[in-house]
């Protein structure tokens, strides 16, 4: 091979190697996206698994009147408008069951509203 | 009658508050309270401002005296839930998460002092 083209297939190769990194850093680091709808007087989905140090993104919906998720344990909370979307990234940093809440009154069933977490190893 | 509520009707005297007592759980506490409490204790507890708290019977407590400042946490957690009969104190247990329950037990200790915090909003129209 000409010298020439040696230093282009050089250079294509680290191309190629410093975008490949690129890919496998964003696919670590992109959170995985979870969906909640929340309805007078429920969460759907009630139950979630989550991995512990898997970064997240919830998603939260309201379908009605205005609603809040809040699970102390792992310092997540959240608010949303009658019929609007919110959202907020977190990353589990401890595994166990973790039982979320509305914390927006919502009506004479907000008690019941719970969701409940599993973040697993 | 108090001796009897203490010792003998309010259970769950040994339960203690699972939340930490703190500047948090205060301010949750107050706004948990004033969903659906401040109607009848007003916004400080001590029924500032509620037009008919001459005029109920059994009269409604301040949440700042003794009778109630003696009930143990757990025992204002039970009392919280399922309210006192035949009195008007109806129970909470499902219409407010335990999160918020505990939450207004902490901000029942911590109660702002008497008229300080004004007449709650549905009684100043």
């Amino acid at each position: 091979m000409q010298p020439k083209f040696r230093r282009l297939a050089n250079a294509a190769l680290l191309l190629l190697v410093i975008s490949g990194a690129s890919v496998v850093t964003l696919a670590q680091s992109a959170p995985r996206r979870i969906e909640i709808t929340a309805s007078q007087f429920s969460f759907a989905p009630g139950d979630i698994t989550l991995k512990k140090g898997q970064p997240v993104l919830l998603v939260l919906k309201s379908q009605d009147v205005a609603h809040g998720l809040r699970v102390r344990e792992l310092n997540v909370a959240l608010k949303v408008n009658e019929h609007g979307t919110t959202q907020v990234q977190f990353t589990p940093q401890k595994a166990g069951d973790f039982v979320g809440h509305c914390f927006v009154f919502c009506g004479k069933g907000h008690g019941s509203m719970v969701l409940t977490f599993h973040v697993v190893n | 009658m108090t001796f009897v509520k203490h010792h003998v009707f309010i259970g769950n005297k040994n339960q203690k508050n699972p939340l930490a007592n703190n500047a948090e759980a205060l301010a949750d506490g107050k706004q948990a309270f004033s969903h659906y409490c401040v109607a009848c204790h007003g916004n400080d507890g001590q029924n500032t401002g509620v037009p008919f708290v001459d005029h109920i019977s059994p009269p409604i407590p301040s949440l700042a005296s003794p009778e109630v400042q003696s009930y143990s946490d757990g025992q204002l957690k039970t009392i919280l839930d399922y309210g006192i009969q035949p009195s008007g104190m109806p129970g909470s247990k499902g219409v407010l998460s335990d999160d918020e329950l505990w939450s207004i037990i902490i901000f029942l200790r911590h109660l702002p002092p008497a008229g300080s915090q004004g007449v709650p909003e549905m009684y100043t129209h």
